[in-house]
């Protein structure tokens, strides 16, 4: 980087706010996904303002510019390249305002997502939102990606919970969208913006929503001899017309699995597991309990377990929250997908899963939100190993065909970022793109912030934006194109 | 204000033969129907995306001003446009494409009318939960296009919570789609979102893919009088306070109890002579909640509540009390040809001071307020009827929207749906909001550069 770029933003934010020896800029140049670039510098902004002096900086110099959160995202879309500058977003951290009577939280980007909860949980609130992640990741990055969460079956993802936002344009100029009502006159723009993965602005202040912490939560585990029927049990617990506030699954690989990291309380002979919670008014859940276990036993459920206090329930959602890192211990490389598919596909798409696996001869994990249809496949590989890596790329790909072949979506809430940008063709048209990349340039024209990601750059891009910024996307080991 | 500025490029007959070379003949057709005075120069019907296509790349290409239409139940709102040269009317693009109750997803063409597609869904105890005005007339395009929504918007939220993907007709006659047909889906930008309640001002709806929900299968209603304003906006932190979850939760001012009614058959719409007399103390403010649930959950309701309830509604009788909540607006415009109506947009502490804003401003212009709305969300219906004996001047509506919005607390925005149209050139009937207003206009920039969806009729 430019000695006299460094120079500028430390005057800015500060000298202990800039990092640019390679020793330090190696810890930028990942995610919690499997790409890896080296940043050209990385800046800490502690105020808005300095956000828009450095974007205007960034912008006269035309240099990129990625914004970053916690790092903790899976398609790359907080990784920068060489020449580009990361700003990091995470030493605002601040809860500005917590509006209890007005149901809202003022944030800065920087605050990690559990611990808004934690500090509203004493007036009988929360923040709905729970992405796995959610110990580390910052709700600004939540916003970028619209990440979802096992608990956002029934409460809606983070676009569902989001009703203000001030964002600084890539020139440095300071707007705001929305406030603390519902909504507002005009366009919805803070919807639009949630989940534009760091293309269109960097947020600086974020509204949200609290939500009443429930009278009574319950939370049962459905254990089962076959993938199938527990397969089956998500299909007709979707249609008994009870909506779960989650329904997720292990099979029985992943149920193993956890069970050696953390001791959840999952049966290791299982198949495979439905851990189902339930939320609301306590008759509602106690009458909601004795439906979905009924339709569980129905579908041959071996049997149901209920959590018996708190402690167990924090045990089997533990189990559920850490199982990618229980992988960790036991693959050197595993590749995460994020399919969605219809719910009613959910049977038919696990046995093909099954078949992939088997055909590539690769353990395929499946830990998901099966209530959303939102797949979580672990494809597990020796990197070291070309023919595994090669084999894991296949499999992936011919996952993500099976899920499109029924209407499905390439990302449920890990976002395109840099990993999936290669599949954006095969769901979306050149038109469709290109309108997007209309949109993106009403705020974005000159593709400082974040460029080459989430759509793919294709001709037409060339001819509405101009000049490409210099980088060129390049493909990336393990990512299926 | 007429059609005379129509475009000189092109006469209206040869306008009508070259749409009719898009769609057939039989499909352009007259309907004398007025957007706020207005006639537009030409109605065509397409029958497919791809018909949309051919009628807006052509109106883009001539410079034509098209106004996108659906069952015609809110074109009345906005702005007076400058002029119409094409009204395009979905209404022929009325199919299911796709619905199986088990994925609890649903893929509409957008001309559809809403309550057709909701006695689909109700065959397997399914619904999009909108209670909006007039849902026979109204289409899905329409619906999504305007943001409607009704008292179901308490707990459900409205279209923009439901839309899951959109198919729609750019102004240069692409068609495209955002989203997809799953419920959880981040894949590209959020069309879905920047659609909803756009008024027909950036693209041409032309499909629409909802996640649908179980419909409750029993409720009840409970009505709980208050003598103030004060009373029941504390009663509504006790609610907030409480563990109950009610599915709706409305607000009804004392005047409004006169719309919540069939009203006998209208024989001066511009005479105002409630029911009950004017001369008597209108003080009773209501709060209604609808509980859904089984009989065991709404027994809690009934026991938590306890006295405060004056009123208890369920089956027909509910459902009837509900549809008036939902017609308010229309009850008060088929009594009122002169009434103006605004949608309000507050945090939940800015509804009592909103309210009490309405009560203020209204008497000093001449006009009688009344309110339904939805108190837990801020999303209210404000009617300023005028009094018969001292009618107030085109100014007069100016100026009392521009006294109760001085009033409203930061933050607030206020739309003015319906007023009579010889006021509206006297004010912004879309008002200020605290959202970016220049980003909106690029945005629309963006996507309709020669600004032909719309012009002149909302707020970008």
């Amino acid at each position: 980087m430019d000695s006299s770029i460094l120079r500028q933003l430390k005057k800015i934010a500060g000298k202990d706010a800039v990092l640019d020896r390679p020793e330090e800029l190696m810890l930028y140049e990942y995610d919690a996904g499997v790409d890896k670039h080296r940043p050209g510098a990385v800046v800490f902004a502690q105020t808005t303002q300095q956000v828009s002096q450095i974007m205007k900086l960034a912008s006269d110099k035309k240099i990129p510019v990625v914004p970053r959160g916690a790092g903790t995202g899976l398609s790359g879309g907080a990784i920068a390249r060489r020449e580009a500058i990361v700003l990091s977003l995470a030493r605002m951290n601040k809860i500005l305002e917590i509006d209890v009577p007005n149901q809202r939280a003022v944030v800065q980007p920087g605050v990690v997502n559990l611990e808004l909860s934690n500090a509203t949980t004493k007036y009988g609130y929360y923040y709905a939102p729970d992405p796995s992640s959610q110990k580390a990741c910052t709700i600004g990055g939540n916003v970028a990606e619209n990440s979802g969460g096992p608990h956002t079956l029934a409460l809606g993802v983070t676009v569902n919970h989001v009703t203000g936002l001030e964002i600084v344009l890539p020139d440095g100029k300071v707007v705001e969208f929305g406030g603390k009502a519902q909504d507002s006159t005009g366009l919805d723009l803070t919807g639009f913006f949630v989940g534009s993965e760091g293309t269109m602005g960097v947020v600086t202040r974020i509204t949200v929503k609290l939500t009443k912490l429930p009278e009574h939560v319950t939370t049962l585990l459905g254990i089962y001899n076959t993938v199938e029927d527990a397969a089956n049990t998500v299909v007709a617990i979707t249609q008994s017309g009870v909506t779960p506030a989650a329904l997720e699954m292990l099979d029985g690989w992943m149920v193993r699995c956890v069970e050696a990291n953390v001791h959840a309380g999952y049966p290791e002979d299982a198949a495979a597991v439905l851990l189902i919670e339930l939320e609301g008014m306590r008759e509602v859940v106690e009458e909601q309990a004795r439906a979905v276990s009924e339709v569980c036993l129905q579908q041959k459920a071996r049997e149901v377990r209920h959590a018996k206090d708190e402690k167990q329930r924090q045990l089997l959602w533990l189990g559920r929250k850490t199982a990618f890192g229980a992988v960790g211990r036991v693959s050197c490389s595993y590749y995460t997908q994020d399919g969605v598919i219809p719910r009613t596909k959910v049977p038919y798409t696990l046995a093909e899963i099954e078949r992939i696996s088997k055909k590539y001869e690769l353990i395929i994990g499946n830990v998901f939100h099966a209530g959303d249809g939102n797949l979580h496949p672990l494809i597990l590989f020796d990197s070291r190993n070309p023919e595994q890596a090669e084999n894991s790329r296949k499999a992936a790909k011919e996952i993500m065909a099976c899920c499109l072949k029924f209407g499905g979506s390439i990302t449920g809430e890990h976002g395109v970022g840099l990993e999936k940008m290669g599949l954006m063709t095969a769901m979306f048209t050149e038109d469709d793109l290109e309108v997007m990349v209309r949109l993106r340039n009403a705020f974005n024209p000159e593709s400082i912030l974040n460029p080459q990601k989430m759509i793919p750059d294709l001709h037409f891009c060339r001819e509405i934006t101009g000049p490409l910024p210099k980088a060129k996307v390049e493909p990336v080991a393990g990512v299926p194109v | 204000m007429n059609t005379a500025g129509m475009s000189a490029v092109t006469s209206p007959a040869s306008l009508d033969r070259e749409l009719a070379a898009i769609v057939g003949e039989g499909h352009v057709r007259g309907t004398g129907f007025e957007i706020n005075g207005v006639i537009p120069a030409a109605v065509v019907h397409p029958g497919s995306p791809e018909e949309v296509g051919a009628i807006l790349q052509l109106a883009n290409e001539r410079g034509l001003v098209v106004a996108p239409a659906g069952g015609l139940t809110r074109q009345q709102i906005g702005g007076v446009p400058e002029r119409i040269d094409i009204l395009l009317n979905t209404t022929r693009l009325n199919q299911i494409e796709e619905y199986d109750p088990g994925d609890l997803t649903i893929a509409v063409a957008a001309g559809m009318p809403f309550a057709e597609m909701q006695r689909r869904l109700e065959e397997h105890q399914q619904w999009v939960p909108c209670d909006a005005a007039n849902l026979e007339q109204s289409t899905i395009g329409g619906l999504v296009a305007t943001g409607a929504a009704g008292p179901l918007k308490s707990t459900f939220g409205h279209m923009r919570d439901f839309l899951i993907g959109v198919q729609f007709v750019t102004a240069d006659g692409k068609v495209v789609k955002g989203g997809g047909r799953v419920v959880k889906n981040v894949a590209g930008y959020d069309l879905m979102k920047l659609l909803t309640g756009s008024y027909g001002s950036l693209a041409v709806i032309t499909r629409a893919n909802f996640k649908v929900f179980p419909r409750p299968r029993q409720t009840r209603t409970f009505v709980c009088p208050f003598r103030s304003l004060d009373e029941a906006m504390q009663f509504r932190t006790r609610l907030f306070q409480s563990p109950l979850t009610p599915m709706c939760m409305e607000i009804i001012s004392p005047r409004a109890m006169e719309y919540l009614r069939d009203s006998g058959p209208v024989h001066d719409p511009d005479d105002y002579a409630p029911e009950q007399p004017l001369s008597l103390p209108a003080i009773e403010w209501q709060i209604v909640l609808r509980a859904a649930g089984s009989d065991n959950v709404l027994a809690r309701y009934a026991r938590e509540l306890g006295a405060t309830v004056a009123r208890t509604l369920e089956g027909t009788r509910e459902e009837q009390y509900w549809r008036w909540i939902s017609h308010f607006e229309q009850n008060v415009l088929s009594r009122h040809r002169n009434a103006m109506v605004m949608y309000t947009h507050l945090a939940i502490q800015s509804v009592g001071p909103a309210l009490q804003a309405m009560e203020r401003a209204a008497p000093d212009y001449n006009l009688i307020p009344a309110a339904v709305g939805r108190a837990a969300t801020g999303n209210l219906v404000l009617a300023f009827m005028p009094l018969s004996v001292d009618p107030p001047s085109a100014m007069q509506y100016a100026n009392c929207v521009s006294a109760f919005r001085g009033m409203l607390p930061p933050g607030s925005s206020a739309e003015v749906a319906h007023c009579p149209k010889e006021a509206k050139p006297h004010f912004d009937v879309w008002g200020t909001t605290p959202t970016d207003v220049k980003m909106m206009r690029a945005v629309k920039r963006a996507i309709d550069p020669k600004n032909i969806l719309n012009r002149g009729r909302f707020i970008v």
